[in-house]
């Protein structure tokens, strides 16, 4: 064995360990030091409450939700909120997220907030945060298991399933899923219609959604990116709202940056030339109509991709579609789209199902 | 005539998929290679029709449909007119993916007469 030790390979091995070691204990020298000047002059029973009660987070940097925590109806605001934190991920700085002046939460920031929080556990940087002062915000919070899951440790997981007792589940995953889809339409029709049935148009929606952040949300690689949704039940108006995010390029650079080989390669000078568009909220209503599809295959077109989910709504099979992608939020049962002053990375669909939309009966699983 | 059912809810999946098999399970190229181009071989060779049943499922995403009828022409080859002639699909739940099928299978039979 003592031959071992003076071999040249356990001398470096040694002598970094040493060199490692050092550095950490005059580091932990600076920082006592530090601490001790801090608290000169500071009495024994002033350090004990000062330990007690001082801000546990405070090298956490606190980020300030809006009042408002909505993606549709606060959007410039949440984004630039996503947009802060997402600064703070790249850098791997330690969050702490202040809630506790949100008056109000609407069930489609859930999966935002989720999605961000898993995304920084299961990356190993801190994440933290209060809750809201306001009664109606913290209950909604409390339902989405919020709080629970904050003091919990993710693991870099394939697919993510949070809140499954609760009346807000959400579930992530970068592979399509039809049979979560499925599951998922089956629970929200109980919670609609009082029974299971079909719903061709949400599980159609479902399916586009998935399959777009798995072949676009990333441009370099298919299946890199993340898809979230959360699926909201409101027993007492009978209603079910999804709302579904992934964390991508986001639609419209996604087609700026089509290589050569792609059947969208080049089709926004096409689609300029031709229609003379504005801005990108007049291109979202361009590709929800089947115009950018047919301009870059000069096909007519079947409802795939995104106008697929616009003719879901068009046949009652879907009500209230939301889509906020980069700078435009369009709420499209009301024809309105609008320009964000901040840019989203990334798309968020949100959508609602309800008595009056369409489904089908009977459901015979063998 | 006599004809041959593929019935998708009972003999492929309830919950039809994405479009290439390493995008998810239930693919419409899984479909296609274990279900429907087997059948659409000995349709053909037996002079037969075959009908293909949509109804039953979950629902369809557009890229399963046309990764599974578009890629009879596509990558195994088969010939559109063939396929016109003994092809039937049943939608009654959703009718409009009756339009839609032939469509893909038109268009890709366009495509590859390029």
């Amino acid at each position: 064995m003592k031959k071992l030790y003076i071999t040249k390979k356990y001398k470096i091995r040694n002598k970094i360990q040493a060199k490692n070691s050092l550095k950490r204990r005059l580091a932990f020298k600076v920082h006592k030091r530090q601490k001790n000047i801090s608290e000169l002059g500071i009495s024994e029973p002033e350090l004990e409450h000062k330990r007690k009660f001082e801000d546990p987070y405070k090298d956490y940097k606190k980020i300030h939700a809006p009042s408002k925590l909505s993606f549709i109806e606060n959007s410039s605001e949440v984004v630039e909120f996503i947009d802060k934190l997402k600064k703070h991920y790249d850098l791997k700085s330690k969050v702490f997220v202040v809630l506790k002046d949100v008056k109000e939460i609407s069930y489609d920031a859930i999966v935002v907030l989720l999605s961000i929080m898993v995304k920084f556990k299961s990356n190993k940087i801190k994440f933290n945060g209060d809750f809201p002062k306001d009664p109606e915000a913290r209950k909604i919070l409390d339902e989405s298991q919020f709080l629970k899951y904050l003091f919990q440790q993710f693991k870099e997981s394939d697919r993510y399933s949070l809140g499954q007792r609760s009346s807000i589940h959400t579930h992530a995953w970068k592979d399509v899923d039809s049979e979560l889809g499925s599951e998922l339409i089956r629970q929200a029709s109980k919670t609609i219609w009082g029974e299971e049935r079909r719903c061709q148009g949400v599980q159609r929606t479902l399916i586009e959604l998935m399959l777009n952040t798995n072949n676009h949300a990333d441009d370099e690689k298919k299946g890199e990116k993340y898809w979230w949704i959360s699926v909201h039940h409101d027993k007492e108006n009978e209603k079910v709202s999804f709302a579904f995010i992934d964390f991508g390029v986001g639609i419209f650079t996604s087609l700026n940056n089509k290589r050569n080989g792609s059947k969208f390669y080049g089709v926004l000078e096409k689609v300029k030339e031709r229609f003379k568009y504005g801005n990108n909220a007049d291109l979202l209503r361009l590709i929800l109509d089947g115009t950018v599809h047919k301009t870059a295959t000069n096909r007519p077109y079947h409802g795939k991709g995104l106008p697929g989910i616009n003719m879901a709504l068009n046949r009652n099979q879907i009500s209230n579609l939301n889509i906020i992608t980069n700078n435009v939020h369009a709420n499209i049962d009301n024809l309105d789209f609008k320009i964000m002053s901040n840019s989203f990375s990334g798309t968020f669909v949100y959508w609602e199902v309800n008595k009056t939309n369409i489904n089908s009966h009977g459901i015979t699983r063998n | 005539m006599e004809s041959l059912e593929i019935k998708i809810a009972r003999d492929f999946s309830f919950s039809p998929g994405p479009r290439y098999i390493d995008e998810g399970k239930n693919s419409g190229e899984q479909f296609r290679k274990h279900v429907l181009y087997p059948k659409f071989k000995e349709a053909i060779k037996t002079n037969i029709k075959i009908v293909v049943d949509l109804d039953g499922t979950d629902g369809y995403g557009t890229s399963f449909l046309e990764e599974a009828f578009g890629g009879l022409i596509r990558i195994d080859k088969l010939s559109y007119e063939e396929i016109i002639k003994c092809l039937k699909i049943i939608s009654k739940e959703e009718n409009y993916l009756i339009d839609d099928v032939f469509e893909y299978l038109k268009d890709a039979h366009e495509e590859s007469a390029k």
